[in-house]
Order: C-alpha cells, then structure tokens, then sequence
C-alpha cells in the first residue's frame, strides 16, 4: 500500500500526538507506542513506551519507512503530562494559552 | 566527507533565502527553530571534525 | 523535503495555527534527538540489519547518524556514519 504519511503536515500529523498509535514500517515491522512528535522535516515519529520501573524507552521510526500508522487510544492527562515533560528541561517548561 | 554535501548552501544569498524560508515554514517561532537548528548542526559537524567518522556500511543498504 | 502540499490548501486564517505545530513539533523531535547524546542505542535497518551503538549527534536534515562504538556484525567500529536512508527505526532505553 502507498503511504503519503510524509506529505500529511503538521496539522494532520498533530492528531496523532499524544495517541498511542501502532506504526507499520519496513517490511513486516510492526511497533506500539506514545507518539510523542512528528518530526516536520522527515517525517519521522517519535514513541515513548513506560516501562514499570518509571523510565521509559524511546523508538524513532522513520518517516521514510512508515507505511501505516493506525491510532489506538487516546492518552489520559497523567500520560499526557508524563509524555509531554519527558524531554523538556524543568526551566523552559511552560504552558502555552 | 560527504555529509558536508548536502549542507552546502545554494549559490545566491544563502542567508537570506534560508531565514525566508524559515519564516514561512515557522512563523513567529523562525528564530527559535534557527537558532536551535544552528546549535545542532555546528555541534553535528564538530563532531564529525572531531572523530572522522566514516560511513558504515560503506555500501547504502537503501538507495 | 518538508511537505508544503498541506500549506498550499491552509488559508490565511489557518497558517499562523500550521506554523504553531510546524514549531512544536519540530522542537520537541529536537529536544528529543539531544537527550539521546551519548547514549546507548539500537539501530533496525533495511535488509533486517540490526546494530548497537551510542548515539552521538545528528544533522538537521536527519540524513546523517553520528556515532561511536558501533557493533557490527564483523567488529566494533570505533566512529561511524549512519545513513538515516538505511534505518527503518531506533530505539534508546532511558
């Protein structure tokens, strides 16, 4: 199947952040995760999974290797919260309006 | 090496074209977006003058 | 290689929300490459390679992997190159 993953745009690719998503990319290659972000450059996406001993693991699927990405569930705000404070240092952390 | 290729900037007015560019892309934030960009890529090539590191494998697996 | 089909159909009204999440998006991806520094990584790539290696940086173009002690299947190298061309994912645990 043709993906136009790379050519949705920020807008689409924002639907998905803060999903979990399972994302098929190379050949028979299938993964789960948090989606962090969308990188606007190449497409690549971005899944944090938290393991049970409170850190977490990061999986960085490129945008040119996607073929599909199906949403699972959306994110309460605790995992919310925990997604989005992962990689922002404390002192530039805000919230926007 | 190679990587430096790409980075080349085009031949008339790189500056300028890229902070066009940047702006249209990004909007307000183009500075922000920049400057973290600049930051990135001198850190990348420092890097790379640094260790000379060389492609591996040395054949593209994809082209 | 930034898509712009989505900005061609966006109004005026809608750029300035388009250019928002350009920014945030983009912003956390690098935010989120940085945290990697130095850290142990593993590479999928095509033709079912897999690797290990600690992540050093990457450009901005993401075209280009910079990393140290990489375990290929026939020895370590101590410096490498990666093609972000021949990855399909990495992951890093943290």
């Amino acid at each position: 199947m043709q993906c136009d993953w790379p050519l949705l745009g920020p807008l689409q690719w924002m639907r998905y952040v803060n999903k979990q998503v399972k994302v098929k990319a190379g050949k028979d290659e299938e993964r789960r995760g948090w989606l962090l972000t969308v990188d606007p450059v190449s497409a690549s996406l971005v899944l944090v999974d938290f393991k049970e001993d409170g850190g977490a693991s990061v999986q960085v699927v490129m945008g040119h290797a996607v073929e599909e990405v199906e949403v699972l569930q959306e994110a309460d705000e605790e995992t919310t919260q925990r997604l989005q404070s992962s990689f922002l240092p404390a002192k530039t952390r805000r919230l926007d309006p | 090496g190679s990587w430096r290729n790409s980075m080349a900037p085009p031949s008339e007015r790189p500056g300028e074209r890229r902070g066009a560019e940047m702006k249209k892309l990004y909007g307000e934030d183009a500075a922000k977006i920049q400057a973290m960009e600049a930051a990135m890529q001198l850190n990348f090539d420092r890097h790379c003058d640094l260790k000379q590191p060389k492609y591996w494998p040395v054949i593209p697996l994809k082209l | 290689s930034i898509a712009t089909s989505a900005s061609s159909e966006t109004n005026a009204e809608q750029l300035p929300i388009e250019q928002h999440a350009r920014s945030v998006l983009r912003e956390t991806f690098l935010r989120c490459l940085l945290s990697m520094t130095n850290k142990k990584v593993q590479f999928l790539m095509h033709e079912r390679v897999k690797v290990e290696a600690t992540f050093g940086a990457s450009d901005i173009d993401v075209l280009n992997f910079q990393v140290s002690d990489l375990h290929t299947p026939i020895g370590v190298q101590k410096e490498a190159l990666i093609r972000c061309q021949d990855v399909i994912s990495f992951t890093c645990d943290s």
